[in-house]
């Protein structure tokens, strides 16, 4: 599980470097691509914080607040374990009273963390109660309970329920080609009908969209 | 690449005293410090010869227009130092720097200290640095093609984007993102009018929020800097093992302020106490109520005497301590309710005669009269309220019991001031002339701008920064209110340009 979900973490870093950096792949190409986004001059993106970063996704994923993440099942990945990293303050015990000004060398680690933690758990959740399931839904799964290769309508379907859950809005046509022609990197030398495989391509998928800069900062 | 900060025109209202620093530093060979009182008003001569600069808005320039660390020059200094009345001995007089220093910056309009490619004077007059080759004038404006592809995106940074606006507003103050149903029903709204006025209703709904108005909300941390709270000595709930004073007095006041219809002057002028009632609910508490408190959280200043968030028990423990001559307690207000750091050289404005040294320090000494010219007539007025020793209360005649550590002198140290340039007879008048000042008004703004759009305001905020304090100050705009003001500030161009 672990070497998967460490090729599916290199997986999604080589994504994105594919889409800032180097030329993509021809089956990930649009003809019609968005026009280069024009640069802000006086760009004020802010950091969403911890806080703030977990109620959205709390909202979202439909996992209680209290409950989301907790570091050893037993401290909140916010208020006790990344509280300063994420841009919380704590001003009677540790005298920060105010957010750090730049964000610290772990910060980006805890966040990638915490949005990993979630997307797990959510999946997880998914699994246990498929009537409840907020992004990893039935459809693989076959009308008997017998696991069926995804087809295409489901990656879509998903990809667009990664995307409407974490980010508010639908992706656009490139966003879902990417998330699922993603899908046969995690699924490659396993078996085509794994529940495991389409639960994974889910997990990473969710933390791709939730580790972004649209999901963390505003 | 985001512009760098640039605090000029941002804290300004600087005392005429940084001209001392200004001076020192632009006449040759002079030391920095000859007397604490004799010096020109540097900054406001500056301002005299710019008074359109945007660095002038309220009269005195920076001190980092001349210096670095002053007394060290910058580029900008050392030019316009090498103008200013060369043939004359130093140190000039006051009068000879007032009259030739006109000329001198003259002199280095056409050049460009910083070799950013902008001479001084187009900088001058554009609000940017004149000694920081980084800080230039720019232009915000979008090219035409660029604006008409910026309005189909799913960010217009080339004008303020109601849609990127309302969801901010619900992170910013409701502390989550809209819901998509929400943000949806957003989106079909057509009529720019009608946005803002969903704008302003969602700010409504979450000005009420336990994340913005609660214990530990956005409201309640912006004073933590003010209060400093300190767990191992607070009494009350949730009490430290040294119960010395409650807190928690302090964060309602200050949340009990900048909330609903009050008015913020109070953070300063207050003479009663508040209490949460509920998540998001506060109320006065009655002097009957106070009186019947335990020990620990009694708060012993009389009703009179009693000067806001600058009096309570809290304020006297954590800054006055044991103290006769509390200076750090007066920086401390200065630098939370004025935005002037002493340590920092900010606000100097001396005072003739001035320190007089009553608790025998050696703040006499040159180097340290710089700023206890400032420091010492500002905390005067605050000699009368006891920290820890004499159990937080007021007393005419306090520093009398000072007298066996700080000499006989220190009883002779008077109740009134100086803060402002204006004297005062005590600390009443000290936080009224401090609540009605633009530096206050600055402060509160500039605090609310720094949490909401995430850095101080530099120079292409000015004009909307600008209006936004002016406008808390005048009563027919906001009349001190802070929600009103915050109406205004999420539809500036600096809260929503993408």
């Amino acid at each position: 599980m672990t070497k998967r979900m460490t090729s599916g973490l290199l997986a999604i870093a080589a994504m994105a470097a594919a889409c800032t950096t180097a030329p993509e792949p021809a089956h990930l190409q649009f003809a019609a691509d968005a026009p280069t986004p024009v640069v802000s001059a006086d760009p004020r993106v802010k950091f969403k914080d911890g806080e703030r970063y977990l109620r959205d996704l709390s909202a979202n994923l439909n996992i209680p607040r209290e409950e989301i993440c907790k570091e050893l099942s037993r401290y909140d990945c916010v208020t006790d374990a990344f509280r300063i990293v994420l841009g919380g303050v704590e001003a009677p015990n540790l005298l920060v009273n105010e957010p750090i000004a730049e964000a610290a060398l772990t910060s980006p680690i805890a966040v990638d963390r915490v949005a990993l933690h979630v997307c797990t758990k959510r999946v997880k959740m998914d699994r246990a109660k498929p009537a409840e399931a907020v992004l990893f839904k039935a459809g693989a799964f076959g009308r008997d309970g017998r696991a069926q290769t995804p087809d295409r309508e489901w990656l879509n379907s998903t990809a667009d329920a990664v995307y409407g859950a974490i980010l508010l809005r639908s992706p656009s046509a490139r966003e879902i080609q990417n998330l699922a022609a993603y899908y046969t990197q995690v699924a490659e030398g396993r078996p085509a009908n794994s529940v495991d495989a389409a639960a994974d391509w889910v997990t990473l998928s969710c933390f791709a969209v939730a580790s972004s800069l649209e999901a963390v900062f505003y | 690449m985001a512009i760098r900060k640039i605090r000029l025109g941002y804290i300004f209202a600087f005392g005429s005293a940084t001209a001392l620093l200004l001076v020192a530093a632009l006449a040759p060979n002079t030391p920095l410090v000859q007397s604490a009182s004799a010096k020109p008003p540097a900054p406001m001569a500056f301002c005299h010869a710019y008074p359109e600069a945007k660095a002038c808005n309220t009269g005195f320039a920076d001190c980092t227009t001349c210096h670095t660390t002053p007394p060290a020059r910058n580029a900008f200094g050392l030019q316009v130092a090498e103008r200013l009345a060369p043939g004359l001995p130093r140190p000039l007089s006051d009068a000879d720097f007032l009259k030739y220093l006109p000329e001198a910056l003259k002199a280095v309009e056409d050049l460009d200290a910083d070799t950013d490619g902008y001479s001084n004077i187009v900088e001058i007059m554009a609000g940017t640095q004149t000694a920081d080759a980084n800080s230039f004038p720019r232009t915000l404006a979008c090219a035409e093609t660029d604006a008409s592809r910026a309005a189909s995106a799913q960010w217009n940074v080339c004008t303020y984007d109601a849609t990127y606006v309302f969801k901010k507003v619900h992170l910013d103050f409701c502390g989550h993102s809209p819901t998509r149903a929400e943000m949806d029903g957003f989106q079909k709204v057509t009529d720019e009018k009608a946005k803002l006025a969903r704008i302003s209703s969602a700010l409504d709904k979450c000005l009420d929020s336990p994340y913005w108005l609660g214990k530990d909300g956005v409201v309640w941390n912006l004073a933590n800097a003010k209060i400093r709270p300190a767990h191992a000595v607070k009494s009350g709930e949730d009490a430290g093992p040294v119960p010395l004073g409650d807190y928690d007095d302090d964060y309602n006041l200050f949340t009990w302020a900048n909330s609903n219809d009050n008015d913020v002057r109070d953070l300063l002028l207050a003479q009663y106490f508040v209490k949460r009632t509920g998540p998001v609910t506060l109320e006065q508490i009655s002097e009957e109520e106070l009186a019947k408190r335990p020990r620990g959280t009694k708060q012993p200043v009389p009703v009179e005497k009693r000067v806001g968030m600058i009096s309570t028990r809290w304020f006297g423990a954590v800054n006055t301590m044991f103290t006769s001559i509390p200076r750090t307690t007066a920086a401390q207000a200065y630098r939370s309710y004025l935005g002037f750091d002493i340590a920092k050289m900010q606000g100097l404005n001396p005072v003739s005669h001035e320190p007089m040294d009553y608790d025998i320090k050696g703040v006499g000494a040159p180097e340290c009269a710089v700023c206890h010219g400032t420091l010492d007539p500002l905390t005067y007025p605050f000699t009368r309220y006891n920290g820890i020793s004499g159990g937080y209360s007021y007393d005419d005649e306090r520093l009398k019991a000072y007298v066996r550590v700080d000499g006989p002198r220190v009883a002779e140290a008077p109740a009134g001031g100086v803060i402002l340039g204006q004297k005062v007879a005590d600390l009443r008048e000290w936080a009224s002339v401090a609540a009605n000042s633009d530096p206050f008004a600055i402060k509160v703004t500039g605090d609310y701008w720094k949490v909401l759009i995430g850095r101080e305001p530099d120079v292409n905020d000015q004009a909307e920064f600008t209006r936004l304090w002016r406008g808390l100050k005048s009563s027919t705009t906001y009349n001190y209110r802070v929600e009103k003001m915050l109406h205004d500030l999420v539809q500036t161009n600096a809260y929503g340009r993408p």
